[in-house]
């Protein structure tokens, strides 16, 4: 983005603003030493001699101050920064969205629901004495409830960061079931890890030990895993000079630690990345092409209000893609249950509806609409994404 | 229905200006579209520009900082030169003069100190407004998630701030170090006003008003008006009459040509005193008129330092929540992800609209990735569809057979078809 123009304007009004400040100064301090060598006069004359007496001296000052070019150079200067000063605002309206809240429809939001995800995304974020005091501003108490899990996330978390894995394979192990109901190996990627730890820090004896203890439990369902890491012990000492050097790779730790988070917040039944940030992540992607929206709706801000769905679509990013949505290229209407997908012979895919219509009701083949196959409308596949 | 044999035929773009508005939302989509490649940086930008009040209420501080500065230093000089002019005319004896000129050179000393400290803070004002300048310009695609993840502690911490939750912004501000690009200070002067006003004093919401008399007048605000006649409320409540029709004589009285409905009304309350159950004379004793004024009050502060009326979190989160909001999302295998599986989320989204779809989004059931030109949709026999990279790990492992997540339904990777969804 192009900050130059708002740059300038900016260090514009700080420099009109510092030869402002001192040419203040330069007047109070002639002001100042004008009285002064006022007052000297006015010392040094002699009370008995009667010139120059004080009332003379005390005229000359006024004359002076009064014909002094800095006093009216004061109002001067500050004429000079009211430019800058109101070119500033200007600038910034140009080069930026003025008011972000023209899309805003006027609903009141729950204030207590905003603030229970608040104080829960502060927990999940690990500011935990941030939350505490939020949710006793806010008057939300039960949302401390959320704290506790969290606490013990951010605990286990921190001992991976500093390479402790006890933690994590003690709650690992406890919730070893719900883990696999779930379809995740976090269990073994943690032994995985201490294993080889172990072969690297204690030896080969060590690792043997834990390998018959903790691996071979997993025998049944990742045996070519296990053999893997049965191999290293050939190498013990020499790993990083070995085929599987990739396991001692940092990297390893930083994913299995987003992983490990990954699955707490699955078996907390939330998700990986906090709801508030995905939320306002979308906003901050979404809302330019609302503006833009609003500035050609300009004078229907009634009918903004009460509208059901947007009259544009918004691109977001790949990874605000939760849903699979199939669109009729051809229809423009989203798939149902009544007007599904179906996949052409030649591999394009168009809504049920749409074929019937080319087709005339499958009375006759057609082109399809991509390429120059002819559809044989009797061929056409419903699909299941 | 009307049938387009070719839909991506796009000739809306020229002469967008003379259609009516619904063509220029169609323009504007495929505009919306066409940028699609380069999503990312141009999100960038675009995302940027929503930052003018992250500027621009620095910069009315620091503008007010420098206007205050200035008036007093020209009050003060003024009252020297004027004091030297009245010495000048008046009877002093020699004594007199010596000790009023020291007088004066001492009161010019503390203003030099003054105007020290003024420039420091000034200058402090104008590094702020520089930094964030900086903050600004320093995102990029390296740096995109851990600056995103500041802009939503900024968003907070506004939150917080509009909410009177002043000691969890500062806190939050504190752990995360971004103290210079939050605006804590600013609202310690609304903070001021409004606990005042929630005990019932008005005293500093006029002074307040007194501060900002020429840019509140030029907005037409009406917040003094009504601070004066809930002053004149309560002196009828009090059974002060006399004091009463006193105050109004003096205090809203002026305010008549522009206000002289609402002022009769008010006035009415003589009549028919606090315990009234009329209802258009009922309300004016209410206690929450005195909500009312804290709200006008931030309305007119917010106003004035070029703050969104709403709070930032809301204003991004109807925008987030209207673009995610789909069908789909209130379904009861909504993936978890998905910030509307969440009750709490629903309940906000509930009365946003839906967001419009216009092309094919399609998430692989196996990986959760978006299936694209990349990463193409396979067909099995049974019709079941998932992204190329699930098929073919799952064959690599298994021999070159697939088995249907959904069905059970197994085959062989040489039995999928393409499909291609435009």
């Amino acid at each position: 983005m192009e900050l130059k123009a708002v740059k300038d304007a900016a260090d514009h009004v700080t420099k009109k603003q510092k030869l402002c400040s001192s040419k203040c100064q330069e007047a109070i301090e002639q002001i100042g030493q004008e009285i002064e060598q006022a007052l000297l006069k006015l010392q040094s004359t002699d009370a008995s001699t009667s010139y120059p007496d004080h009332k003379a001296i005390l005229a000359d000052l006024k004359t002076k101050l009064k014909d002094m070019a800095n006093v009216s150079q004061l109002e001067s200067s500050q004429k000079e920064l009211n430019g800058p000063l109101s070119k500033y605002p200007k600038q910034l309206e140009k080069s930026f969205n003025p008011d972000i809240s023209k899309a805003y429809r006027n609903v009141d939001f729950d204030i207590h629901t905003i603030n229970e995800i608040i104080a829960s995304h502060l927990y999940r974020e690990g500011l935990f004495e941030v939350g505490d005091c939020f949710a006793n501003e806010a008057g939300e108490e039960e949302a401390t409830a959320l704290k506790s899990p969290f606490i013990e996330m951010y605990h286990i978390h921190q001992a991976m960061k500093s390479r402790d894995l006890e933690p994590a394979l003690k709650w690992a192990s406890a919730n070893c079931e719900k883990l696999k109901q779930s379809g995740s190996d976090l269990e073994l990627k943690l032994h995985r890890l201490q294993y080889v730890e172990i072969l690297q820090n204690q030896g080969r004896d060590e690792a043997l030990k834990y390998a018959r203890t903790f691996l071979s439990p997993f025998a049944s369902s990742h045996m070519a895993e296990i053999q893997k890491l049965m191999a290293c012990l050939l190498w013990a000492g020499k790993l990083d000079a070995s085929p599987y050097s990739d396991l001692l790779a940092p990297i390893n730790w930083e994913k299995l630690g987003d992983e490990f988070t990954r699955q707490f917040c699955n078996l907390l039944g939330q998700s990986f990345e906090s709801p508030l940030g995905v939320s306002v992540a979308a906003g901050v992607e979404g809302l330019p092409t609302l503006l833009k929206l609003m500035n050609v709706m300009m004078g229907k801000k009634q009918e903004w209000q009460s509208m059901k769905q947007l009259p544009v679509p918004i691109e977001l990013d790949k990874e605000f893609q939760f849903h699979t949505i199939f669109v009729c290229p051809v229809s423009r209407d989203q798939a149902t249950e009544e007007n599904p997908p179906m996949l052409m012979s030649c591999g394009h895919v168009l809504c049920k509806q749409s074929i019937t219509k080319l087709s005339k009701s499958s009375t006759k083949t057609f082109k399809c609409p991509y390429c120059p196959t002819e559809i044989e409308a009797t061929h056409c596949r419903r699909l299941f994404f | 229905m009307e049938i387009d044999p070719l839909p991506n035929g796009n000739t809306a773009t020229e002469n967008a200006a003379a259609r009516p508005a619904s063509d220029a939302v169609a323009s504007l989509a495929a505009a919306a579209k066409a940028a699609a490649p380069a999503l990312k940086v141009s999100h960038l930008s675009d995302s940027l520009k929503l930052e003018h009040q992250f500027l621009r209420v620095p910069f009315e501080h620091y503008k007010k900082t420098i206007r205050a500065n200035h008036r007093s230093v020209e009050k003060e000089v003024s009252a020297v030169i004027s004091a030297v002019d009245s010495s000048s005319s008046s009877d002093f004896s020699r004594d007199d003069a010596v000790s009023h000129l020291s007088s004066l050179v001492s009161r010019l000393q503390g203003l030099k100190r003054k105007l020290e400290e003024g420039s420091r803070v000034e200058n402090l004002q104008a590094q702020r407004c520089r930094a964030r300048l900086d903050h600004l310009e320093s995102a990029d695609a390296d740096n995109l998630s851990e600056w995103s993840n500041t802009r939503l502690k900024r968003i907070l911490v506004d939150y917080m701030l509009r909410m009177s939750y002043y000691e969890s912004a500062a806190k939050l501000a504190e752990t995360s170090n971004i103290q210079d690009l939050v605006d804590i200070d600013v609202f310690h002067e609304a903070r001021r006003v409004i606990e005042a006003l929630q005990n019932k004093e008005v005293a500093p919401a006029l002074a307040w008003c007194a501060d900002n008399r020429s840019r509140l007048k030029k907005s037409k605000s009406k917040f003094e008006f009504q601070l004066r006649l809930q002053e004149f409320v309560e002196l009828v409540r009090a059974d002060n009459n006399m004091r009463a029709i006193l105050y109004a004589r003096k205090y809203l009285a002026p305010w008549g040509a522009i206000h002289m409905k609402e002022l009769q009304r008010v006035l009415a309350t003589l009549a028919f005193k606090s315990g009234t159950e009329c209802a258009t004379y009922k309300v004016l004793f209410e206690v929450k008129q005195w909500d009312n004024l804290v709200d006008l009050f931030k309305q007119e502060f917010y106003r004035l330092y070029g703050m969104t009326l709403e709070p930032l979190l809301n204003i991004y989160l109807q925008a987030g929540l209207s673009a995610l909001k789909t069908p789909f999302c209130y379904e009861d295998d909504c993936p978890k992800d998905d910030p509307l599986s969440q009750e709490s989320f629903r309940k906000l989204a509930a009365s946003l609209p839906f967001s419009k779809q216009q092309h094919s989004k399609l998430v692989c059931y196996i990986t959760k990735e978006l299936m694209d030109t990349e990463n193409p949709p396979m067909v099995l026999p049974n019709g079941y569809v998932y992204s190329t990279k699930a098929l073919e790990e799952m064959a690599r492992r298994n021999n070159g057979k697939i088995t249907c997540p959904r069905t059970g339904v197994v085959c062989n990777y040489s039995d999928l078809a393409k499909a291609y969804i435009s």
